[in-house]
């Protein structure tokens, strides 16, 4: 028999659950955030509203949810349950096949603004609101969420929860810190390090705008670390933890 | 060819740092073209044995190899036909669904696909079952989905993790049928399993292994002729075998019936001389089957 070797030979598969699952949920959710905000605005958000940042209010209010949906469990789940087994005594390496399901996820959360966009549309018939550094943000916000799921996830099923525990912890730790400053207070030494410790999801999770600069580069480098890692864990550590499991 | 050089596996507790050998110092190797067996109680290191082999654990001492290369170098450029021991596919999937899926995986071409799958979906009798997701499936029938994804790919290397577990006696014949229909001159066939007779059938080589040790490797071609084992003989009336076989003692309560220890060449010439003589032959059967005989002495039962 001869072999299909593309690695890409699962990627249509990887679509086609994405796409019945997390796209038409986001969809479903978007239009009816949609419909809900006409609800209760009326025609004030026509005439008076900036529909542009009622779009980015929601997309804010809503993006964490998504990726932690888009991500959660991506190769975690497998191993928990040992679906790993059969999928991986085929010819098909493991970080591949994680990294195109996690960029596939990528692909599904980009689809959020579209959706609400064109609910907005066909709501309020306000034009579309897009703008390229919408979904920039909404990338980078994915490269940080969605890369630290992806490498936890490679050692627990857990992943989304720890990287809900990590954000929840770090934008605490933030306000702490930018309200001591105002005070005028020493912000204590063991935040300073856990801030820099910590992935920079404040910095990559504001809808709409990009961090500038150097703080960009770092948001930027951060992510593509951590989706780095996870594709050498993936590549070096055996994804059996015993006999059986 | 499979090679396993001195290999072992230790588990260590991160907390409490306490360590258990799941195998330890074993050196064995599987030829193209055999149906190689492993059999061990539970607990043997059976399990362990295959993950090594499948690169889902690194050995903590040694090194196993398949064609030269590290097992997952191997996996992941020329692919395993493995059944799992507990057959694990997502519970949603239906059942063509998941054999597509494997197969993609497995990297049949798509112009193959189809026919492919159900081309395992006939040789497996699932074809009643093409509308049911995997959740929905017996035990039996999961373990012949299971059977069927390991031999999409065509694999030159298949792994069978207790094979029969599950099956009723029909799909367990059938399998043995499988399993001679797979053998072939560059492939190597592992089978894992409780069942001694199974492997005695079905296995060139049968590796004993008993608390992660490898204690013995019975090769059914060298061992056989020259290999004493336990009969029972059954002849109609009284007979006296003990003459031609000394050490032949009579079943108790049953008359006409023997008991002895012998090669099969000296129990072949015991009878020819006695049914020679008139006597009437009701059954020969070995007490023990020549594995089980290894397996109760390798293991101390």
């Amino acid at each position: 028999m001869t072999r299909d070797t593309s690695p890409f030979r699962y990627l249509a598969i990887h679509l086609k659950d994405v796409a019945r699952t997390q796209v038409l949920l986001y969809a479903v959710v978007a239009f009816g955030l949609a419909f809900v905000s006409r609800k209760f605005m009326g025609d004030g958000v026509a005439s008076g509203l900036d529909v542009a940042d009622l779009l980015r209010s929601i997309l804010g209010g809503t993006l964490m949810v998504a990726i932690l949906m888009a991500t959660g469990g991506v190769a975690g789940n497998d191993r928990k349950q040992g679906y790993y087994r059969a999928f991986f005594s085929k010819p098909m390496a493991p970080w591949s096949y994680y990294l195109q399901r996690w960029l596939v996820g990528l692909a599904a959360v980009l689809t959020i603004p579209l959706w609400l966009a064109l609910a907005f549309q066909l709501l309020f018939g306000t034009g579309s609101h897009l703008t390229l550094e919408l979904f920039a943000s909404v990338a980078l916000a994915y490269l940080v969420i969605g890369g630290a799921v992806l490498l936890f996830s490679t050692v627990t099923a857990r992943d989304w929860l720890v990287v809900f525990l990590l954000y929840f912890m770090q934008r605490r730790m933030q306000e702490a810190q930018e309200m001591l400053t105002r005070m005028g207070q020493e912000v204590p030494r063991l935040v300073q390090v856990a801030l820099t410790i910590l992935p920079p999801f404040d910095q990559a999770a504001g809808v709409g705008t990009l961090p500038s600069g150097q703080t960009l580069w770092h948001v930027v480098l951060y992510g593509v670390a951590m989706v780095a890692a996870a594709v050498a864990v993936l590549i070096f550590r055996p994804l059996g933890s015993g006999g059986r499991a | 060819m499979i090679r396993f050089e001195a290999a072992g596996k230790r588990y260590t507790s991160l907390v409490t740092r306490r360590t258990v050998t799941a195998l330890e110092d074993v050196t064995l190797e599987m030829r193209s073209g055999e149906v190689f067996g492993i059999a061990g109680p539970n607990g043997a290191g059976k399990s362990t044995l295959i993950s090594l082999l499948m690169g889902f654990l690194s050995p903590t001492a040694g090194r196993v190899s398949i064609a030269g290369l590290p097992p997952r170098a191997y996996i992941e450029s020329h692919g395993v036909g493995y059944l799992t021991e507990l057959v694990n596919l997502p519970p949603h999937w239906h059942v063509p669904d998941a054999l597509d899926r494997m197969a993609r995986l497995a990297g049949v071409p798509p112009a193959e696909r189809g026919a492919r799958v159900t081309d395992v979906i006939g040789r497996l009798g699932l074809g009643e079952h093409v509308t049911k997701r995997i959740k929905q499936l017996s035990k039996g029938n999961l373990q012949r989905v299971g059977l069927a994804q390991a031999m999409l790919g065509d694999a030159e290397l298949v792994v069978l993790d207790e094979p029969t577990h599950g099956l009723d006696p029909v799909w367990t014949q059938r399998f043995r049928t499988i399993v001679t229909e797979l053998r072939r001159p560059e492939r190597i066939v592992l089978i894992a399993s409780h069942n001694l007779d199974e492997l005695d059938s079905l296995a060139d080589r049968v590796a004993i292994l008993d608390h992660g040790h490898l204690q013995r490797i019975v090769d059914h071609a060298t061992d056989s002729p020259a290999t004493a084992a336990a009969w029972r003989v059954t002849f109609e009336g009284t007979v006296d075998v003990a003459t031609l076989l000394p050490g032949a003692t009579p079943v108790p309560g049953r008359g006409g019936s023997w008991r002895l220890v012998a090669t099969r060449a000296d129990v072949s010439r015991a009878l020819a001389v006695l049914l020679g003589q008139g006597a009437v032959l009701v059954e020969c059967v070995p007490e023990q089957g020549r594995l089980a005989s290894a397996f109760r002495e390798a293991v101390g039962e």
